[in-house]
């Protein structure tokens, strides 16, 4: 079970040309629309870091519920953390775009409107990115922490690791609850800063949950049909599924519990959030996001057929991948264009940013054993089977 | 139907799968098996088929859909009544009675078909193979003329394969 994965040339010239693409793209960008440009360097690497932040709470979760099944495609995750400082580093740059992104950050708002007024203690520029820096540091360190926990268990085995990574991912859920909250509030939520939401931060929290899962799961089928988790099952594919199950509904829950409150309560300060989303030809996305986010996935997975069938796995994966960039396009677009806008510069933005995650991703999934070697539940994995 | 029957009472779920693979090996037909709870395996060895997620698939669409109709029916059709300027088909605002209310037929309904399917209503005297059958143990039942001639192989393949007892006993059964 000595198994490393081998990078091939063909999937460095992929990913060098994606991210080449994306960098011409990127370039082309913030000469001609920069406002445009600004919130797309948002929404893709807050994205892609959700998958990394989803992946991270998803591997926590596996060791605190000290799951077997799921053991010998730890390293999957634990490779899409990787992605975290990067996205750290990237998202350091808005601070030569917070006039285009932020509203709270133009002087002649402060000066006049009170509300901003009110909320400059914690809106400002400093503050911003003082918390930026420290969930970073954070995440960083948390998600560094796990993965060496999980390395040393190849290198010396016994249950210490086992143990540690346990004790990790208590404290990385404890903080991922506050700190992710915090940075969707910050990131996206300020964007509207007139506006705001409780259950916000729960919202695109399962959200990343859900998109990391699926993302996590597509690579693991795609490894599986390139020849690796030769062991991979029906029954593990349907563990997987009632993952992705589970998280549409919860994040169909929060989505509409959040649009629900303030469409029946109908206070101008609220529904101008919605107001903005359902006029100037946004409201198509509005419904196409219940429809690839809830509906699909829930009435696909309901049966066991479909749940243990790869191809149907995969197919609904690569959807979802779509389904995550339409949740935050309707998020964070509305506000800064006020007008649908979808080309060029979109897909390579997207490209380029993806090139950058499936980069850094292989490499660190290359850098260790593809099954874990000393996990106690590995045999457990290897030979799982439901009742 | 009254029958000598013979009862086998097992500790765990792994010797009791294992004595119904060798029984069944041996062309023994069970009449009927007892777990704490559910297992598929079980549905499996006996040959049968459990349809039921198909049915609370079905009350729960028809209960959604009569549920959004009666709602209709109610706020737009019989009895518009003006909320705060909101529409009288304030569609959103159904959706959470909605699925309260399907939970409730799909829950209730499973209940009814479960019921009639095993022949089980309130006041019904109901023979226990064993009392420890709906405690921890999983118990496995025979039909005695069933088995003529291999009774004997039977009570070792189950004493073999850990049952806790094996006795004889008179019980009227569904089948």
């Amino acid at each position: 079970m000595d198994t490393r994965i081998t990078l091939s040339k063909r999937f460095h010239y992929a990913v060098i040309a994606l991210m080449l693409f994306g960098a011409a793209v990127i370039a082309y960008g913030f000469i001609a629309h920069p406002e445009r440009a600004w919130a797309n360097l948002l929404l893709n690497n807050y994205y892609f870091l959700s998958l990394a932040i989803g992946a991270s709470f998803f591997l926590a979760l596996q060791h605190i519920s000290q799951s077997g099944w799921s053991s010998m495609f730890k390293r999957v995750p634990e490779a899409m953390m990787a992605y975290i400082p990067y996205a750290g580093i990237i998202m350091l740059l808005l601070y030569f775009g917070m006039h285009s992104l932020y509203h709270w950050t133009h002087e002649d708002a402060i000066a006049h409107d009170e509300l901003i007024q009110h909320k400059s203690p914690y809106l400002n520029i400093p503050f911003f990115f003082i918390r930026l820096v420290l969930f970073f540091i954070a995440w960083t360190v948390m998600t560094r922490l796990l993965r060496k926990a999980s390395l040393d268990e190849d290198k010396n085995g016994g249950m210490l690791y086992f143990e540690k990574s346990e004790l990790l991912s208590k404290i990385h859920i404890f903080l991922l609850a506050v700190t992710f909250s915090f940075a969707t509030f910050d990131w996206i939520m300020s964007i509207d800063v007139h506006w705001f939401s409780t259950i916000f931060s729960l919202k695109n929290f399962v959200a990343a949950f859900y998109h990391g899962t699926a993302v996590m799961v597509l690579i693991v089928i795609i490894l599986h049909q390139k020849g690796y988790y030769p062991s991979l099952n029906k029954s593990h594919l349907l563990d997987f599924s009632r993952y992705m199950f589970m998280l549409c509904i919860v994040w169909g829950y929060f989505t509409f519990a959040q649009f629900m409150l303030i469409w029946y309560a109908n206070i101008p300060e609220e529904t101008a959030y919605f107001y903005e989303r359902w006029h100037s030809g946004f409201k198509v996305i509005f419904y196409v996001n219940f429809a690839i986010n809830w509906f699909l996935p829930f009435t696909l997975m309901l049966s066991q057929v479909t749940n243990k069938n790869i191809h149907v796995v995969k197919a609904l994966a690569i959807v979802l991948i779509a389904g995550q960039y339409i949740d935050l396009y309707e998020q964070i677009f509305p506000t800064i264009l006020h007008a649908p806008v979808f080309g060029l510069m979109e897909i390579g933005f997207f490209a380029g940013f993806a090139g950058l995650f499936v980069f850094i991703f292989g490499k660190a999934l290359a850098s260790a054993n593809l099954v874990p070697k000393n996990h106690p539940y590995l045999e457990e994995s290897l030979h799982h089977h439901l009742h | 139907m009254n029958k000598t029957r013979i009862v086998g009472v097992f500790d765990e779920e792994n010797s009791l799968m294992a004595a119904v693979n060798e029984v069944k090996k041996e062309g023994i037909e069970i009449n009927e098996i007892y777990t704490p709870y559910p297992m598929h395996e079980v549905i499996e060895a006996m040959g049968k088929k459990t349809r039921f997620t198909t049915a609370a698939f079905l009350y729960g669409f028809f209960g959604a859909s009569g549920v959004l109709a009666f709602l209709y029916y109610t706020s737009v059709i019989d009895w518009p009544i003006n909320y705060g300027g909101k529409p009288t088909n304030a569609f959103p605002s159904f959706i959470v009675v909605t699925i309260i209310l399907t939970i409730l037929t799909v829950t209730i309904a499973s209940l009814f078909t479960f019921s009639a399917r095993a022949a089980i209503f309130p006041g019904k005297v109901y023979d226990q193979p064993d009392e420890r059958s709906t405690d921890d143990k999983f118990v496995i039942v025979f039909d005695k003329p069933g088995v003529e001639g291999n009774v004997e192989k039977l009570n070792a393949i189950l004493k073999e394969k850990g049952a806790l007892e094996v006795y004889e006993k008179e019980l009227n059964l569904k089948k």
